[in-house]
């Protein structure tokens, strides 16, 4: 193949930066206030974190120290410390009221929200990679029951929509259950994403040659040893590309969880918005931190294939 | 050569094969095998050469008839087909190499999962086998690093890793390069020469002449003819016969 004429890069690149531009224009006519300075606090807090009182009661201060009598009777408590202190000695505060700030950089709502989906898409992919490869399995099985089962969940969970398949789980299961919102999250997401790991598992499986499985049954191996010592391993190394698309999906459709009491990157933004009136930074922001998590994935991914590209 | 024994190691009796489409794969085929015997198949393709050797390990199923081995019917239903396979090794048109493994791992997989073999035990047997089809240096390559004729050797080598009391060769050399066929015949001979039972369907006449006990015509699904290789590449009488040899062999 001849080489590219690189001048078709520099055409890529001022496509890019023209519709940024256009996207610029249009802030522009509409009037909007560009603040992206108030972004980064979101992001850490360096004046310090808000010290709040956790109940009503007397305040007593002795330096950098708070402690805090109950107005309904007990010993008094200290407080976390503070490196500034806001109220006065004998002071009376209710439960959420700001008695000092912490010292340090914290962790701002968006940084904390990035955790929450850290921690909801690990687990959901966990869940999902493991229902995945059972459903998939059930897909190729030789057992009409277990067949017909994971028919069933891939069809019912692919043909009905996500936030649908997480109001369900919010308020009917984790009614019934009593399930909490991370819970409840990594439960839609983990049975969502299952569905579609199971066909790019199913879909592995049948890409590896009859022969394979032939010829481990010949030397004796049961269904299952050759499954597993045969067909398998040549299965997932063909569905690893699939496998990183769709947990790329699932970090993305974990965004979908902000209808649950749960405080993820997207509705830390939502927060974030509605207390700055900046959406426009807020959101650019959040799609960014999304773009961090989902590369970073592809990275790996891309590493672990060339790894096993050469074992 | 070895002489055969008088001891019947594989005995179908009135085989018969039908697909579930309808198509007669098989019509009424008895074959007997003895221990230390060497019977080749040979036949135009689609004569169900192929499926009767896989019916005599139940990799293929049978419509009716019996097939005894060493005194067990495979297909009967409370037989267990994973232990009759480990006693018969099989060798395939296309190798089926295991290409994740390397060909010490491919040999050595069956006798440890199978068989309970520790890994030491496994690996020492498995080094013995690799070296007897002249392999030895090859056993850190992945199957994709051999030429065909090597990995068929492999392949024969994870087959009699098994310990099995008869090999049954699937048309062994047809998938290779013609240059290649040899290394695998060879190995195949000193098998024969070891008193190995073996069944090959063949389209190796020379090996079939030169190595075999008894050659066996099928055409059609049937089992027509079968004889000594003198008599049987000599005084064809049969007319099927006659006009397939007529085809395969050099005039």
């Amino acid at each position: 193949m001849r080489p590219a004429n690189p001048s078709w890069r520099l055409l890529s690149v001022a496509i890019v930066l023209l519709i940024g531009a256009g996207l610029y224009w249009a802030t522009l006519k509409v009037n909007y206030q560009w603040r992206w300075e108030r972004v980064p606090q979101y992001l850490l807090i360096t004046g310090g974190a808000d010290v709040v009182a956790p109940f009503d009661g007397t305040v007593a201060v002795s330096g950098k120290q708070i402690q805090i009598t109950p107005l309904l009777g007990g010993e008094a408590q200290p407080i976390a410390d503070v490196e500034v202190v806001q109220v006065s000695d004998g002071e009376i505060v209710f439960a959420g009221n700001t008695v000092g700030k912490k010292a340090g950089v914290t962790p701002g709502p968006l940084l904390l929200g990035l955790w929450v989906t850290l921690q909801i898409s690990a687990w959901s992919l966990v869940f999902a990679l493991l229902l995945g490869l059972i459903a998939g399995l059930g897909r190729v099985a030789h057992n009409p029951a277990a067949r017909d089962l994971a028919a069933v969940y891939v069809e019912l969970i692919r043909g009905t929509p996500l936030l649908v398949q997480m109001f369900i789980v919010y308020f009917f299961l984790g009614t019934v259950l009593n399930l909490s919102g991370f819970v409840a999250g990594v439960t839609a997401l983990s049975v969502f994403t299952g569905a579609y790991v199971a066909e790019i598992i199913r879909a592995g499986i049948e890409s590896v040659p009859k022969g394979q499985m032939e010829a481990a049954r010949s030397l004796g191996l049961s269904h299952w040893q050759a499954m597993h010592h045969v067909v398998l391993p040549q299965a997932l190394r063909r569905s690893l590309p699939p496998l990183a698309g769709q947990s790329i999906n699932l970090i993305k459709d974990s965004s979908l969880v902000s209808i649950m009491a749960l405080t993820d990157l997207t509705k830390a933004g939502r927060e974030v918005v509605s207390s700055t009136f900046s959406p426009f930074e807020v959101w650019f922001t959040v799609a960014l931190m999304y773009l961090l998590l989902t590369g970073a994935l592809s990275v790996f991914v891309r590493r672990l294939e060339k790894k096993m590209a050469h074992d | 050569m070895t002489e055969p024994t008088t001891e019947v190691l594989i005995d179908a009796r009135n085989v018969s094969k039908v697909y579930p489409n309808g198509t007669q794969a098989l019509t009424g085929v008895s074959l007997q095998v003895r221990r230390g015997e060497v019977v080749c198949i040979v036949g135009p393709s689609g004569s169900g050469k192929s499926t009767l050797l896989r019916t005599l390990n139940a990799m293929e199923s049978i419509t009716s008839g019996e097939v005894w081995m060493d005194g067990i019917s495979v297909h009967a239903p409370k037989t267990d087909l994973n232990k009759i396979r480990t006693h018969a090794g099989m060798v395939f048109q296309q190798f089926n190499l295991f290409p994740h493994k390397t060909a010490l791992e491919n040999v050595m997989l069956a006798p440890m999962q199978v068989l309970k073999h520790t890994a030491e035990a496994a690996r020492i047997n498995a080094e013995k086998l690799l070296a007897k089809v002249g392999l030895i240096d090859k056993a850190e390559n992945r199957p994709a690093q051999l030429s065909g004729g090597q990995q068929q050797r492999v392949a024969i080598a994870r087959a009699l890793a098994m310990q099995p009391r008869v090999m049954l060769f699937d048309e062994p050399t047809s998938a290779l390069d013609p240059e290649k066929v040899g290394e695998v015949l060879e190995v195949m001979k000193q098998l024969a020469l070891e008193g190995m039972t073996m069944v090959v369907v063949t389209h190796e006449m020379g090996f079939a002449r030169a190595v075999a006990n008894r050659v066996v015509f099928m055409d059609g699904g049937e089992l027509v003819y079968q004889d000594t290789p003198e008599a049987f590449f000599s005084n064809a009488q049969h007319e099927r016969l006659r006009s397939f040899l007529g085809q395969v062999l050099p005039h």
